[in-house]
């Protein structure tokens, strides 16, 4: 009897320890999508390797070359940035028959804690996407090279928006071509209709006028803007790095960055908070689960129609865009685009919204030692961030990337495209994206932080004061 | 064991090697290197300071580690009670005379615990949600759409939310042990017990439970380790949001290695989570041990 048991618990375990396998099935199939990639690219480089010979005269390189990115293929349906980096690296690919080129692709999530990992083991790729706040620490650790020269030297560099560049300098050094496309992080997205059906034009360009609105909408049962802070990184993205800026203005965050004297604590970033908190808490223009809901989540009230706008980013846009085209198109062709309201007490850049290029092309120190194996991967870097991506986007999208496009031809985009470009182009002045700079411990903790805040469970004073000492001991 | 059909003593060392050496390279080598990197300062490069006690002096004084603590001895308890509670009373339910199709109740029962997670999490966000969610459906339904909520960002009420989903998914987990525990009963001690008059509630709780004392230790251990670490779930549902209200340590130790990068506190936890748990485990089962022996003495 007891042997029955006894087999009886082992063949549970047995079952709870093969069930506890299926949960990391995910990864497994990244690993076989790698897989089949570098299978596909050998496959093609195997194809081009007759035709393309005079391509490869220019590389001496021959040999393998990694690159970890997270333009996956999900990723790049109707994502121009992804579609555009994907085929320019295949193009890039073909032209170099002798160089086996490894892509490591996984999702965004995925990457950003896989190449945390991979820097602290010292084990980066030969080429890799940098996240602008992760640039001054792994410079210092000595983990990415210093292409400061190499990018002034750039067949491109004429035509390279400098700016771009600002996030990925440390001590006036340049570590990373800004790539994929420039987009904002901070856009309100409206149903025209519904707005004029409430007596608006267009979207209010003051919260006080916002609230008036939201009567009439909660009359109607309908939310008044929908946004989803469920993954706690919203509200700092897509909606304080640009409502903090109408507070502070950019000096101030300049002077966070390079350490100037500036301080979570100043009175205008509390006000920012302070204003975040009341109209969360004190208004009713929110959907009442902004905090439980992501903004996946959130950016299907606008599309079914239970919300009159919606606050996200780019990557949102182009989402609601593409769905309401194919589902309801008159509700597309209603669809408008406004900046962040301008808070009562706030005084500085009213039509402000944060745009940049999170992420650059970045090599691995590493590569400095192997000549041969750099001018390949900075060949590669130049190549997938040059004219021949932003033109890609700029035809196919209508999205800009780090070199300039000139006379983008928009006739022959639909109205929602063209006004999406100029809006993020063109109508709007900029300012920096938070979490492009500083650091990720910091902004981690203010991200957890402004859940509470935003639940009206801590004061801003609090926020501001755990912020800072996050900043003072982690930067 | 006969002679002949007993492998030689390096055939069973051939044999062992293999288990034992993955067990040590996943299981061993991981807990002493992440004991040595929690003396380090290493923050998300391949420098790394060895900075003494310090990472263990902030972790003593970290309130949120400590309020993590806190929801993971409140899983531990919820499930003890929810999961090994219930599953009992289940047991005790089916094989009772009345209950018909024994084998459907058990195959059903065991279901749920076969589902990721990931998935148990996300159907849960469901049943939870405000405006699509089946709670706030039914409050309305009934005409009490006041009590409808946001339900997961209440940090009074989110523990409890998320461990109902963990408590529903195990129980047909421990139902399973349980049953072939009990299967192991002498049918004669029932009947004997019968004629002489005890009734259900008398039977499971003076014949059947210190019958089985052994197995439900062994479920109890299960419950209590499996609760230490505490992750996918809570994870998927709030991210151990509304701000920390549903941290658990485990996710907190993620959160501080890979989202902040800080590999060498993050090694810290982790060392303090193997130690915590097996303090709460070693506590517990002294406990047990002692209450049981004074129930026989």
């Amino acid at each position: 009897m007891k042997k029955r048991l006894v087999s009886i618990l082992l063949s549970t375990a047995m079952v709870a320890a093969a069930l506890s396998g299926c949960g990391g099935s995910g990864e497994t199939a990244t690993t076989t999508e790698t897989k089949t990639e570098t299978k596909a690219d050998t496959a093609a480089t195997d194809a081009t390797a007759t035709t393309d010979a005079a391509a490869s005269a220019d590389g001496a390189y021959a040999g393998e070359l990694e690159i970890m990115h997270y333009s996956t293929s999900e990723e790049s349906q109707g994502n121009g940035g992804s579609d555009g980096f994907r085929t320019v690296l295949a193009e890039w690919d073909e032209a170099h028959p002798d160089i086996t080129l490894t892509q490591n692709v996984l999702a965004n999530a995925e990457y950003k804690t896989q190449i945390a990992t991979l820097a602290a083991a010292g084990d980066l790729p030969d080429v890799f996407l940098l996240q602008g706040m992760n640039t001054i620490e792994w410079a210092k650790q000595g983990l990415i090279l210093d292409l400061t020269e190499t990018i002034k030297a750039s067949p491109y560099y004429a035509d390279y928006n400098t700016a771009y560049f600002t996030p990925f300098t440390a001590d006036d050094k340049i570590y990373g071509y800004p790539c994929l496309t420039g987009g904002t992080c901070t856009v309100v997205i409206y149903d025209k209709q519904m707005w004029k059906d409430a007596g608006y034009d267009a979207f209010p360009s003051t919260w006080d006028e916002v609230e008036k609105a939201a009567e009439y909408f909660n009359g109607q049962g309908i939310t008044t803007v929908a946004f989803g802070n469920g993954g706690k990184w919203q509200a700092n993205s897509c909606f304080l790095s640009t409502l903090g800026n109408r507070y502070t203005g950019p000096e101030w965050f300049s002077s966070m960055i390079s350490k100037g004297g500036a301080s979570f604590e100043d009175p205008e970033f509390v006000k920012a908070l302070a204003e975040t908190q009341r109209l969360f808490t004190q208004t009713e223009i929110f959907n009442p689960d902004y905090n439980a809901v992501t903004n996946e989540d959130a950016r299907e009230y606008y599309i079914s129609g239970d919300a009159a706008a919606f606050i996200g980013g780019n990557w949102d846009e182009s989402y609601i865009a593409a769905t309401l085209q194919e589902s309801d198109p008159e509700k597309w062709a209603n669809i408008g685009f406004a900046v962040l309201p301008q808070p009562a007490d706030a005084t500085v850049a009213p039509d402000s919204q944060n745009i940049g290029l999170g992420y650059a092309v970045a090599i691995n120190a590493k590569l400095a030692d192997d000549p041969a194996k750099l001018e390949a991967a900075i060949d590669l870097a130049e190549y997938i961030t040059g004219p021949a991506f932003s033109s890609f986007v700029a035809q196919n999208y209508a999205l800009g990337g780090l070199t300039k496009v000139a006379d983008v031809d928009l006739s022959g985009f639909d109205q929602i495209t063209q006004d999406f470009y100029n809006w993020s182009y063109v109508d709007t002045t900029t300012c920096e994206i938070y979490d492009s700079y500083i650091n990720s411990a910091v902004w981690d903790i203010l991200n957890t932080d402004l859940q509470d805040l935003m639940n009206g469970d801590k004061t801003p004073e609090e926020v501001a004061a755990n912020a800072q000492v996050a900043y003072e001991a982690n930067y | 064991m006969l002679k002949t059909i007993k492998p030689k003593g390096w055939v069973i060392f051939l044999y062992l090697l293999v288990p034992v050496a993955a067990f040590v390279f996943t299981v061993f080598v991981p807990l002493i290197t992440a004991f040595v990197y929690s003396f380090f300062e290493w923050k998300g490069g391949p420098n790394k300071t060895f900075i003494g006690l310090d990472n263990y002096m902030t972790l003593i004084q970290d309130e949120v580690f400590w309020q993590s603590f806190g929801h993971n001895i409140y899983l531990v308890v919820a499930c003890i009670l929810g999961q090994i509670g219930i599953a009992f009373v289940l047991v005790m339910v089916i094989n009772s005379k009345l209950v018909k199709f024994k084998t459907i109740h058990r195959t059903f029962g065991f279901f749920p615990s076969t589902i990721a997670a990931v998935c148990i999490g996300l159907i849960w966000n469901m049943i939870y949600h405000y405006q699509y969610g089946i709670i706030n459906w039914f409050l309305e339904k009934i005409g009490r759409p006041d009590l409808a909520k946001v339900w997961l960002n209440e940090p009074d009420l989110v523990m409890l939310l998320v461990s109902i989903p963990l408590i529903w998914q195990y129980i047909g987990y421990y139902m399973v042990i349980i049953m072939s525990a009990i299967a192991s009963i002498d049918t004669e001690v029932f009947e004997s017990a019968e004629i002489d008059g005890a009734n259900a509630f008398q039977r499971a709780v003076y014949i059947v439970l210190p019958l089985i004392k052994n197995t439900m230790l062994v479920c109890i251990t299960l419950c209590i380790a499996g609760n230490m670490k505490a992750f996918d779930n809570i994870y998927v549902m709030t991210k151990g949001g509304p701000g920390t209200s549903s941290m658990v340590m485990a996710m907190y130790g993620y959160q501080i290695s890979f989202s902040q990068s800080n590999m060498g506190y993050g090694s810290c936890i982790s060392v303090a989570i193997f130690v915590l748990s097996l303090i709460v485990i070693g506590g517990s089962q002294g406990l047990l041990k002692r209450i049981m022996r004074e129930k026989e003495g």
